[in-house]
């Protein structure tokens, strides 16, 4: 509960620092205070306190995930910061609302009443929508966050009436209490419907096939940074959140939606790796790349079983460490070269040795090849899977890695075996020593995942 | 008995590090200390525990390092295993090691890879070691592929000259044929015992019935290996060509230690070689006709190394025959004796090989006797020890083998037997063309001529007085002694309640001591009239030879055969299948697969239109089917 209240006094904080003048404080600040809120989640480790007439309980999974979360947010803020120019005049709006918006992913991952997961997913989308359309005088951005929103309000219908129709269902807005009553009663048509309909709310914030449709405009048209936010804190917590539901309420009677679980995931896997293959633009193809990773981490919750929790939480970290740093090699690329297809990724290994041996890790870690975290993400969903008889499910999510080696390995073979004539580029300072530190982190994972991968 | 015996590997491994990654910083100086102490440490911890073991404070033990595979219901310790055999095998690898090490120092001297050599030397002797102490097959199958490595390595030491390196390749494939069967036998073993740990797999193997077809699978696979390693026919033609290596490795890799490999693995699984007479049999025969074969081969020769190799191929057949007549430590006797004198008689060729500068062609020596007579009398001593001649060494231990298969069949005995004459007959004629009669090298050559420095020649002394002596650790009963060797062996057998009993016979044995004296009496002169009276040398016009000469000259176009029948056949079906197959049928299918791929993704990615409206009709469509899809699922239609 503090860790939620101190990320929402540092999103004010931040807030009056634009109008008050303070910008230069902003980042410090945030900063500190991120890693005092998760200072503060790891000093609630194992304590599984209960708060606001028990809404909410701060688990080791909330905590875990909440850590991930601000991790993640505090490498966003580090990078905007570095990026921003001066005239920037939304600079600390910006990181307020980013700050609020893993105040909401706290929210989402620690509830224990389907209101607080709601009001969770609505703080964190609406500053999304918001951070989306940052540029406001370019038209992709504004289109983008419009997108969002419009489509983002859809599909929020479809989880509020699955709230009412388990309200309805039950009794009960609280997740024991729903758990209690589909168990005494069992699944009726109402409990069945509003499942499904809260499975497809999810299944839209997470960008699953059908409803990834959003993804590629919205993660285009916003700037480079909103959508690595997006794509990794925004997504980590929607998993968190999605998995959380399901475990808490849902998970006797996984039987009857296992298999649509797992048919969306293999779609999505399938479908978000094809795609991707097309894409010129490599910041579009991420935006692919990322709905393929939504279809492998579908495979976690579908098993819903013991290891569901570890293996998500290892995928996760994976994915926002090779994600991150992708986006942001993305962003440099986009500054020095004006535009962002394989081609001008030529000759990188020559002029930026460090920034391409950042490019391969997170793409080899993207794509799962062993020595990186992004293998034991694969491996630990993988195997769980196998263990409970979805082979199926694991041979399609095998083919669509091969697949997904034809794109990931574009901008690295252009990296090191083209050339190039343009000059070294350049980027603000710190951004090439946070890059390797990343890519350490991700290869140090791969050779012992055994930190995380038990931890919950 | 403590973890001392575990070092003895692992110091020269040391020593192949050392001189590997120093090479060619190291002075020549230090890699020769490096390789050859390293060896005589591993020797002197080895003769400490011998000496534990005569002096009756030894018994034998498993030492286990760590589990090393572990995987579902198998675990693989990396574990080492050391009885009595072990102990013998230990003291052959490591003392007749060392003395070729030594010798090496002298040969290899001017050789511009000589830290590389001794670092390669140093490996094999670390595999082979790990060969013969390892507690399970797994561990046995490691020292095996090691010894086959070094064995490549050093056949192509010499890999600028393409016809080595194609040797190097022939030994290498050749004993990945062999190496297959022994992988299968182990899987075997995993699925019928669960290990390959010895004593499990010894200790679970008394269940089955004598001749039961599991226990004959498995021995029949091993022994696939063994003929790959130990150079049995069919698989023994990479042998003669691996003699492209220099002379110090065809000594100590390609006659006394790693060839002898199959021998020791036949011995050491005695228990379930026993439950499989059928096995046994198959051991005995192929063992015979490869002793007859190569024999036959030896004696038309003209490369002195050559006759070497094929009378090395015979004597690995001598041990298997005995093996077969579940004579284990026979075999091992033989095994022993042959690592003396034939260690000795390719350190006496490699000496005549340096001093004629690099000449192996028996045509072109003679009448050496005077000039090398260090060399001329220790290899008259192990010629006399091959050829069985009483009490040289070879005697006794070829003495024990005849013995125990007239017991069994009096035929094997006597093509045995015959095979002893041809023995001795081609042995002879590489003594006398080397040594007696007059020099056939130019003049020119003949001047320049010396002995070997000491570093060769002390080991080849040494090499002579164990050739000499060796085989009074087997004297029969005849003699007065009673077996000092099988009985020293008999803890290792003791557990195979199989193995049959044998009893001696002091008339066969009076008989194959005067017949062996006088047969050789009787070649002594027919070698003395052609090659010193006649002066006759081989001949090499092969339109004028008899047949049996041409077909024994030419190996019996066994390779050819081999060329013809097997490599033609697959080097065709290799072209057809890269040319044709792989070009149309699968690199059409996966490029095909690609392209699909790729035009799907140019299709799918048109759903991306851009516009509200179809995204949000496309999500509708979506809901209703994943509503229709999950309601069915969960039986609420």
């Amino acid at each position: 509960m503090n860790l939620l209240i101190s990320l929402t006094a540092l999103g004010v904080v931040a807030m009056f620092g634009g109008i008050l003048k303070f910008r230069s404080m902003v980042m410090p600040l945030s900063v500190l205070g991120l890693i005092g809120a998760s200072l503060l989640g790891v000093y609630a480790w194992n304590t599984n306190q209960s708060f606001l007439n028990d809404m909410m309980r701060m688990d080791n999974y909330a905590i875990a995930f909440s850590i991930v979360c601000m991790a993640g947010t505090l490498l966003t803020i580090l990078f905007f910061h570095f990026f921003h120019s001066e005239n920037e005049i939304h600079y600390a709006e910006a990181v307020a609302l980013m700050l609020f918006a893993v105040a909401g992913c706290a929210v989402m991952v620690s509830f224990t009443n389907l209101l607080m997961l709601f009001l969770g997913i609505e703080i964190l989308s609406l500053s999304l929508y918001v951070l989306a359309g940052l540029r406001k005088k370019d038209l992709l951005s504004n289109e983008s966050s419009l997108k969002y929103f419009l489509m983002g309000a859809f599909s929020t219908g479809f989880l509020l009436f699955g709230i009412a129709l388990l309200y309805g269902a039950t009794g009960s807005f609280a997740t024991t209490q729903i758990a209690y009553q589909l168990g005494i009663a069992g699944m009726n048509g109402m409990a069945a419907m509003g499942l499904l309909l809260l499975m497809i709310g999810l299944l839209f914030k997470v960008a699953a096939v059908p409803f990834q449709f959003w993804t590629p405009d919205v993660y285009q048209g916003a700037p480079t940074i909103v959508t690595a936010f997006m794509a990794t804190v925004g997504k980590v917590a929607a998993f968190a959140a999605f998995l959380r539901l399901f475990q808490l309420c849902f998970a006797p009677s996984k039987e009857g939606y296992q298999l649509v679980i797992g048919t969306v995931a293999a779609i999505t896997m399938l479908a978000g790796n094809i795609m991707a293959i097309y894409q010129s633009s490599t910041k579009r193809m991420l935006a692919y790349s990322s709905i393929a990773h939504a279809g492998y981490m579908l495979i976690a919750v579908m098993t819903l079983n013991a290891s569901s929790n570890g293996s998500i939480l290892f995928y996760s970290v994976a994915y926002t460490l090779a994600s991150i740093s992708s986006f942001l090699i993305v962003m440099v690329v986009q500054q020095n070269r004006n535009n962002d297809t394989a081609d001008d990724f030529n000759g990188l290994g020559k002029t930026n040795p460090w920034i391409a041996f950042a490019l391969a890790v997170s793409m080899l870690s993207l794509s799962g090849i062993p020595a990186t975290a992004g293998f034991f993400g694969k491996f630990y969903v993988f195997s769980s899977a196998v263990s409970d008889g979805f082979i199926w499910v694991v041979a399609v999510a095998v083919i669509s890695s091969f697949i997904s080696i034809y794109y990931y390995f574009r901008p690295v073979i252009a990296a090191y075996s083209k050339q190039t004539h343009d000059p070294v580029m350049t980027m603000p300072a710190g951004t090439q020593a946070l890059l390797i530190l990343l890519s350490l982190l991700t290869i140090l994972l791969g050779i012992l995942p055994g930190f995380i991968a038990g931890i919950i | 008995m403590n973890l001392s015996g575990v070092l003895i590997p692992f110091v020269p491994l040391l020593g192949f590090i050392i001189n590997g990654l120093g090479f060619p910083k190291v002075s020549k100086r230090w890699a020769a200390w490096i390789g050859c102490g390293s060896v005589f440490i591993s020797f002197l911890i080895a003769s400490v525990l011998f000496i534990q073991s005569l002096t009756g404070s030894f018994e034998s033990t498993t030492i286990s390092l760590f589990d090393w595979i572990v995987a579902g219901n198998i675990n693989v310790g990396f574990s080492f295993f050391i009885d009595h055999l072990t102990l013998i095998m230990l003291m052959i690898v490591t003392g007749v090691g060392f003395l070729i090490h030594v010798y090496s120092v002298g040969y290899m001297h001017d050789d511009e890879g000589f830290g590389k050599f001794f670092s390669y030397m140093n490996l094999f002797i670390f595999f082979m070691l790990v060969l013969v102490m390892g507690a399970n097959f797994v561990m046995m199958f490691i020292g095996w592929e090691g010894v086959g490595l070094c064995s490549y390595l050093l056949i192509g030491f010499w890999w600028k000259n393409r016809e080595y390196s194609a040797a190097a390749n022939k030994a290498f494939i050749m004993n990945r044929i062999g190496d297959l069967g022994f992988i299968l036998g182990i899987f075997l073993m995993f699925i019928t015992f669960g290990s390959s740990d010895f004593d499990k797999v010894f200790a679970g193997s008394s269940a089955f019935a004598t001749n039961d077809h599991v226990m004959v699978a498995i021995t029949l696979l091993l022994f696939i290996g063994a003929i790959g390693k130990s150079a049995q026919i069919p698989l023994y033609t990479w042998l003669p060509d691996a003699m492209a290596g220099p002379t110090p490795v065809s000594a100590l890799i390609h006659a006394a230690t790693m060839v002898t490999a199959g021998v020791y693995m036949v011995a050491r699984s005695n228990i379930l070689y026993s439950i499989a007479p059928i096995s046994l049999e198959v051991v005995t025969v192929v063992g015979l006709a490869t002793a007859v074969l190569s024999a036959l081969i030896a004696i038309t020769q003209s490369d002195i190394k050559k006759v070497l190799a094929y009378s090395t191929v015979s004597q690995l057949g001598y041990m298997f025959v005995a093996e077969g007549s579940s004579a284990y430590s026979s075999g091992i006797f033989h095994l022993m004796t042959h690592a003396f004198f034939k260690a000795l008689l390719f350190l006496g060729a490699g000496s005549v090989i340096h001093a004629l500068h690099h000449e192996q062609n028996l045509r072109k020596m003679g009448g050496l006797r005077k000039l090398l007579p260090v060399t001329f009398i220790t290899m008259f001593a192990a010629t006399l020890a091959i050829s069985g001649f009483p009490p040289f060494a070879g005697f006794f231990s070829k003495d024990e083998i005849l013995v125990a298969t007239y017991e069994k069949s009096p035929a094997v005995f006597w093509i045995l037997a015959a095979t002893s004459v041809l023995t001795a007959a081609y042995m002879f004629r590489l003594l006398f063309l080397t040594f007696y009669g007059e020099y056939r090298g130019g003049h020119h050559q003949h001047e320049h001529i010396h002995e070997s420095p000491r570093v060769m020649t002390v080991p080849l002394m040494i090499l002579a007085v164990l050739s000499t002596l060796g085989g009074f650790l087997g004297l029969p009963a005849l003699f007065g002694d009673t077996h000092w060797l099988s009985h020293y062996l008999e803890p290792v057998f003791a557990a195979n309640t199989r193995l049959t009993e044998h009893s001696e016979s002091s008339l066969l044995e009076i008989m194959i001591v005067v017949l062996t004296v006088i047969v050789i009496a009787v070649i002594w002169w027919w070698c003395n009239e052609k090659y010193v009276k006649k002066k006759v040398a081989p001949a090499i016009v092969e339109d004028q030879l008899p047949l049996w000469y041409k077909l024994s000259y030419n190996k019996f176009y066994v390779d050819e055969i081999y060329d013809r029948v097997i490599i033609k056949p697959l080097e065709w079906m290799g072209d057809f299948f890269y040319g044709k197959f792989e070009a149309n049928v699968i690199d059409g299918a996966v490029n095909g697969l690609g392209r699909m791929t790729v035009w799907l993704s140019g299709q799918l990615r048109k759903i991306q239109t851009g516009n509200i409206g179809f995204y949000v009709l496309s999500m509708v469509i979506g809901i209703v089917l994943l509503l229709i899809y999950g309601l069915s699922k969960m039986n609420l239609f």
